[in-house]
Order: C-alpha cells, then structure tokens, then sequence
C-alpha cells in the first residue's frame, strides 16, 4: 500500500465512505417495497374482515342532555381546536335521517355499553341500533327477555315461513319505532354475546356477504352476483382463448418458417401484453360492440331496434375483449412450453414414420400440456383483476338480471352483469354514501386480491412442480 | 425446417403392417390438420394486427376535421400522462433499481428464492384495488398530514444510512447475527420503527420550523395549490404498480452478469462500488434500459389507478400537489357516453392510438435492446 501515490488517497476514502452507505440504500429498498406490500395486504385484511365483526355498541350522552346510540368508528383531531373529535354509526336512517353523528369527545357527559342495545338488519332501510320493547304477533304478545328469545327463533325460520309480526322498537332518545317482521334480516345485540357467539355471528356474515345480492344502493348486503359475474366471465374467456392461443403458439413455433418474419411476428406478440388494456377496451367497443353486435342487431334483432340487443355491452363482447387482451399470455407461455421440448423427442417420432399431425397430437401436445395450462393461468388471473375495458364493454352497477337462469336459451350472452372490480370502484367512487360503503369496500378488495393472488400462486406452483419433474426426466 | 425429408419419402417408409388404403387418409389427415393450424394462427395473428388498423381506420376522419382542435384537446391529457408517469417513475426507479441490485448482488441464494416472487406478486395485485387505497385512504391522510408524508419521504433513506452506520460501530457478535445479505428481511420491522419515529415527531417539526402548517406556508410562499387527488400520491401509487415489473428485469439482465467481470474487476483492486459502479451496471446497462422503458410504458397506460387517484381535472400545471387528467382515464370516463361517429369518438380513439403507438415502440425497444443483451452476455461467457 506503499506505493499508492498521495494525491489519490482522498478520492479514495470517499468512496470507501460510499462503499459502506449504498449496499444499505439497496437493502432498503427491498426492505420498504416488503413493507408497503406488507402494510396493503394487513390493511386489506384487518378493515376487510374486521368489517364482519360484531362491534360494541355504546350510549352515549351528551352534555346537552341529547342521548343517542351507535358504533364508534374513528377518532381525528379537530380542527383549529385541541382536542379530538369521534364519529359514531348510529343508524336509523328513516327516523332521524342521518346515519352518522361527528362528536367532540370533551362533550360526552357520559358512555355506557348496555346489554339490551340490539341492532336490526334490515333490508328496504339500512340499519336500526336501540331496543327491542315487544313483539306483537296476531293477539299474541312478548315483552322483554322473552320478546328477544321470540325474535331469535323466528329469524331462524326460513324466510317464507315467518309468521306476520310486528316489532315495537325504541331508539336510544326515546322515539317509539314500529317495524314488521318482514324486513327484518337478522338482529344481534352484540353487548351481550359472548366470544363464541361473536365468531359464529362472525362467520355467518362472511357467509351472507359471499352469498347474497348487495342491498341499499350497494353500501349493504353481499357481492354474490358480482362473484358470479367475474368467474363466468373469466370462463367464457378462457373457453375461448385457450385453443386460439394455442393454435397460434403451434403455428408458430412448429409450422411456420422459422425465418425474419416469424421472429418479428413473435417480438409483436410479446409486445402486445404491454399494451394498455383499455386499448383493447376501445377496440372491444368499436369493434364488437358498435360494428358485429350492431350487425346483428340489423340482421336478427330489428324488431326490437332502436333499443340495441347485441349493440351494447354485454357477457359476450367483454369475454372475448378480455380474449384478446390475454391472446399475447397464453401464446407467450405455450411457446416457451413447446421451445423446451428435446428436438430428438420429434425427430424421433418422425424417424418411427408418425406424420406431423401424429407427431404433434401424441408426443409434442401433452408435453407442453403443463405450459398451456400455466399460460391459461396467468390469463385467467390477468383478466379476474382487469376493469379498465370492462367499463366499455358491458359492466353494469347493478344488474337486473343474471346471465344465466331458467329461461331459455339459459345463458343470456347479450346480457350485461356485475364484477367485482368494478362493484368495487363503482361502490367507491359513485355511492351516495361512501362513508357507509367502505367496510364492504374492503371487504370486496380483499376478495378480489385474494382471488387473484391464489390463481397467480397456483400458476407458480405448477410451473415449479413441473419445471422439477422436466428436469428429472431429462 | 421440419417438412421436406419425410414427407416426400413417406411411401418408401411405409412399414409393412400398416395397410396401404389407411395410409392416404393418414396423409389427408396431415394435410387437413396442417392446413387448420395454419389457418388458425395465421388468423389469430391478423385479428391482433386488426388492433392497430383499427385505431388508424377509425381516426382517419379527424383529418378531415384539420388537426387543431385535436391539439387543443389532446394537449392537457397528453400533459397529465406524462405527469403522472413521470411522478410513478421518479418513485418507482430509485426503489426498484436499489432492490434489483441488492438482490441479485448481495442477497443470499435462499432469501433470493423467497422474496423475486413475492415482490412479483406485487404486479398481480389488481390496479383497482391500488387505486381504491390511494384514492379513498391515502389522498385523506395525506392531505391531513402533508409534513408527515413528506418528513417520512426523506427520512426512509436517511434511516437506511443509519442502520448501515450502527450496524458498522456494532459488535462483531451481533454483525454476524444480523448480516447484510438478509438485511433486505431484518430491515423490515427497522423501518417500520423509523416510520413511527418520524410520525410522531413531525408536528414537532412542523411547529417550530414549519410555521405550524405546511399547506398554508406552500400555498402563501409558492402559490401552490393544494388538490387532495395530486401527483404525488398517483406518483406512489402506481409507483407501487410499477415497481416490480422494473424489478424483475432489471434483476435478471444483472443477475446474468457474469461473475467473473466482477470478480476480475475486484481482484484488480476496485472496491465494491467501483465494481458495482464500473462494470455490473455497465455491463447490465442495457437491460436496465429495457426495465425502466417497460415500466414506462406500464405507466403510460395504466387506467384505473389514475382514475381513481388523479382527481381527473384537466389541468397543464407542473405543480406535484395538484390533480390531471389522462388519456386513459379520459377514455375510460368518455367513450361509453360518446355517440359512435361524432368528433368526441374520433378524438378518443386517437388518444388510444397514441397509446398504442407509444408502448408498442416503447416494448419494441426494450426487447430489441435486450435480445443484444443476451447476445453479449453469450459472449462474454465464453470467453471467461
């Protein structure tokens, strides 16, 4: 080191210096993209499961005198004051017009959580938060206990053998409240129950929110058309690309003429999987929509014109949108499948005097069979996430009917349907109570995350499993 | 390549069980299915070039219309694109390029295996749901807390720098059960920490040098506005979305760099960074290139995150706090109420075209410059 000249020492003890800092940068930087995908994931879990979970209900009386009854759901700090503010959920909104009440936390004179609050589900109106004073049924009449035991049994029955009953209520300030029987979905007092009973009423609204229609303008009730929606279309979509991607990968890896152009064309399709989806958006409206579906609106369906059958969005035209939008990943992960096969393998069946169709069907197909699988894969999982194009070719908020029912010709393709991701953005952005809407938000987000993240797992794994059981063969 | 040989001499091959009246089916078999396949590719692959002939066919009639009025509407989209690409790629770069680096150079093998598909999963995650987050939860806080947000910005990087200077004064017992090939794992829960740290002294901060509000001193000092769906927060959230596509390529064109180059540099006395500095990224240039323009053009065209995240205000402003509108957010929010035919539609499509044009080069680019790449690489190989 002796013989390292003066005037570099400087320089490099600078970038010593360096040498120490940037390796930690680096580090960083994996460290902070692990924690944000981390802090999304937790976040979606906690608010999107926690949604589901019985809450305490608290009285709450203020200095005024007031007293009302809700769920506190958060606490900000006031502005240009000291001190915080929380907001309560306080429901019956036909009875007092507002469902959310902002209070200063240095007003509440005084907070109790009794036992006999209970809250009412119900399904014209959203919820109802106070007490139950009796039941009235014909001349029949239960007070107290004996009215919850009775309301308890009857919302066990089935819905269409509920008895006609009234429900006589009373809210937390005092208002006298008649509710029948039959719009009431399910009731809880959940100051009263116990840790048992709050994970079973838990489950049972997991349950509900995967198997029932959304209610109130879409800030209640469940996702299960929209779930229906998403997976049928992702069907439709995978029947149709599968043996069209396949069928390009075949021909362009053992038919074609290996030369300049096929290498283009391959550059092209690959580049085409970076294309923005809402191009295959435009071209799904412009094409399928406005220019096939309105043919055939002129051709089959002009008694019913001007109001279009098959020219305007529908099942139909966003399958085969989204078809075309994974084209380029099932093409892409068939031709990988089948450039991984030993040219001996073909050559050998070739030399045993198979033709090529034998060739293909027999020794090349089901040994890229694993690819063509995992290619169908990452499509279905590209497509269960994508809403950009949906919103041009046929989503719909809401849908009067499913796709499929007893009518013929059973599957309706010309009917539009619900998606999870747009409910969700639509939920989101267009509700006329965001408020109310964001625990089901969550909730759907959370559903559809998983959903994708368990197609995308399974794609690995089977990549994985097979790539391993390749290399023994081999 | 495969045809010719066996398919003329077919007859002479013909072994003697098979009897001669199967064998022309056979061939007619062959011939229908080949036939088949070809057609069907071959119409595949036109109904994918169908793509881009029909945005041209279908923006040809803006000619007509004289292309002012299409400059003057495109101009602020085209504006909001770049901005929030721009903002997603000034976050999205320095985060994945430090993660590729430290991976493929410092990770160890087994930590490796784990953490390459987890953070490819984070592409998987659906821009909607991105979007909902940025949008409806972040954009609040932010907007509530903007010296937080900003004070965390700076000191993420100088608590990276603080872990690597304790961890350089620490014992050597302790050095060895926290090394730096797993620190991409242990320096979770420290940033996290140093997170918390910053939040909570903030309004502290905020207090004695900030004049107690930042929005109030930005908007009196610079004049800047204050929108709650801004750059900024498109500029993390899809960020977020951008970051692991840059991620993994740029991992692989540096993993691929050959070992020996960096070996050799550092046995002829260059230090890590000079190694790292000099002859990886150099080397692994290229592909890094490649990375960052497919994460551009995955910027470019992201529709929901915008959407959800930008405020859709069609503005021509450079300042970070205030929203824009892009062409793809104009699409999806415009084209189903556009009536088929009128100038709106036209002026639409066209957008979409610019899109398309523009990622299709982009990719071309990225793929052409890293087929060379990979040629390079070969050749580098053997000559090690």
């Amino acid at each position: 080191m002796t013989g390292v000249p003066a005037d570099t020492a400087p320089s490099r003890r600078r970038l010593h210096w360096l040498d120490g800092l940037w390796p930690w940068l680096c580090a960083a930087s994996v460290a902070l993209s692990l924690l944000m995908l981390g802090a999304l994931l937790t976040l979606l879990l906690v608010r999107g499961l926690g949604h589901f979970w019985p809450a305490t209900l608290e009285e709450v009386t203020l200095r005024s005198g007031e007293t009302f009854a809700g769920q506190a759901v958060r606490e900000v700090a006031l502005p240009q004051q000291p001190g915080d503010e929380r907001l309560y959920f306080t429901g019956n909104r036909d009875i007092e017009s507002v469902r959310w009440r902002w209070v200063a936390i240095d007003d509440i004179a005084m907070q109790a959580q009794p036992m006999d609050l209970i809250r009412l589900e119900r399904s014209p109106w959203d919820d109802f938060i106070g007490r139950l004073v009796a039941i009235e049924q014909h001349d029949q009449r239960w007070e107290g206990d004996a009215a919850w035991q009775q309301l308890t049994s009857l919302l066990a029955l089935p819905v269409s053998q509920r008895p006609d009953s009234q429900l006589l209520l009373i809210t937390a300030s005092g208002q006298a409240v008649q509710q029948p029987l039959a719009n009431v979905v399910s009731a809880q007092a959940p100051n009263a129950m116990t840790w048992r009973q709050k994970t079973l009423a838990w489950s049972q609204s997991v349950w509900r929110f995967l198997s029932e229609g959304p209610r109130a303008a879409n800030t209640g009730g469940g996702v299960w058309p929209a779930i229906f929606g998403t997976v049928l279309m992702v069907i439709l979509m995978s029947v149709i690309v599968t043996p069209f991607g396949v069928l390009a990968a075949i021909y362009l890896n053992e038919i074609a003429h290996q030369g300049r152009l096929t290498r283009f064309v391959r550059i092209g399709v690959r580049n085409l999987a970076g294309v923005p989806s809402i191009v295959y958006g435009v071209f799904g409206l412009g094409v399928f929509v406005y220019g096939i579906g309105g043919s055939l609106d002129e051709w089959f369906f002009s008694e019913t014109l001007p109001s279009p059958t098959f020219g305007t969005g529908g099942l139909l035209w966003a399958s085969l949108t989204l078809a075309l939008l994974t084209l380029p990943v099932v093409i892409v992960a068939t031709e990988e499948g089948l450039a991984r096969i030993p040219e001996a393998q073909r050559e050998g069946a070739v030399a045993l005097g198979a033709t090529r169709l034998e060739m293909l069907t027999r020794i090349v197909l089901p040994m890229a069979a694993p690819a063509m699988l995992t290619g169908m894969i990452l499509a279905i999982a590209r497509a269960a996430g994508e809403v950009a194009p949906l919103m041009l070719v046929g989503v719909a908020k809401l849908a009067p009917q499913m796709p499929v029912d007893g009518e013929f010709p059973y599957l309706h393709l010309e009917r539009k349907f619900m998606h999870l991701g747009y409910h969700l953005f639509d939920t989101a952005f267009h509700g006329d109570d965001v408020q109310a809407a964001i625990p089901l938000v969550y909730a759907t987000a959370l559903l559809l995350v998983l959903i994708v993240l368990v197609l995308n797992l399974t794609a690995i794994f089977l990549r994985h499993y097979l790539r391993r059981q390749r290399g023994s063969e081999c | 390549m495969l045809c010719a040989p066996w398919f003329a001499n077919d007859n002479d091959m013909t072994s003697p069980r098979l009897t001669t009246s199967r064998q022309p089916l056979r061939l007619l078999q062959d011939r229908v299915a080949t036939g088949l396949i070809t057609a069907g590719g071959v119409g595949v692959l036109l109904a994918i070039l169908a793509i881009g002939i029909f945005l041209v066919w279908e923006t040809l009639p803006l000619l007509a219309i004289g292309d002012a009025l299409a400059l003057t509407t495109l101009t602020p989209l085209a504006w909001g694109t770049l901005k929030a690409a721009l903002s997603a790629l000034l976050f999205a770069i320095p985060v994945a390029l430090g993660a590729a680096i430290y991976s493929a150079l410092f990770m160890s093998a087994r930590l490796r295996s784990r953490i390459k598909p987890t953070l490819e999963m984070m592409e998987a995650i659906p821009g909607v749901v991105v979007g909902f987050i940025a949008g409806l939860i972040l954009a609040p806080w932010v907007e509530r807390h903007l010296a937080s947000a900003l004070v965390v910005m700076i000191w993420l990087p100088l608590s990276a720098g603080l872990a690597g200077f304790c961890w350089h004064l620490a014992k050597t017992r302790l050095r060895r059960r926290l090394p730096l090939c797993w620190a991409g794992l242990w320096l979770v829960p420290w940033l996290a920490f140093m997170v918390t740290v910053a939040l909570w002294l903030t309004p502290w901060i905020e207090q004695h040098w900030l004049g107690g509000d930042l929005r109030q001193l930005l908007y009196q000092r610079f004049g800047m506005d204050y929108a709650t769906r801004n750059a900024l927060i498109v500029g993390i959230a899809m960020g977020f979305a951008v970051i692991p596509s840059i991620y993994s390529l740029a991992e692989d064109a540096l993993a691929d760099v050959p070992k020996t180059l960096i070996e050799g540099a550092q046995a002829l006395g260059a230090s890590r960074w000079q190694a790292l500095w000099k002859v990886a990224l150099t080397a692994a240039g290229p592909g890094i290139f490649s990375a960052v323009m497919i994460g551009a053009g995955r910027a470019v065209g992201e529709t929901m995150i915008v959407l959800m995240a930008s405020g859709n205000t069609a503005l021509l402003s450079a300042n970070p706090f205030e929203g824009m509108r892009s062409m793809s957010a104009s699409i999806a929010i415009e084209l189903p109420e556009a009536a088929p035919g009128t100038q709106t539609y036209h002026l639409l499509i066209l957008a979409a075209l610019v899109l398309f044009i523009f990622t299709f080069l982009v990719n071309t680019l990225a793929e052409v410059v890293r087929h060379r790449l990979r040629r390079r690489y070969r050749q580098l190989g053997s000559m090690s």
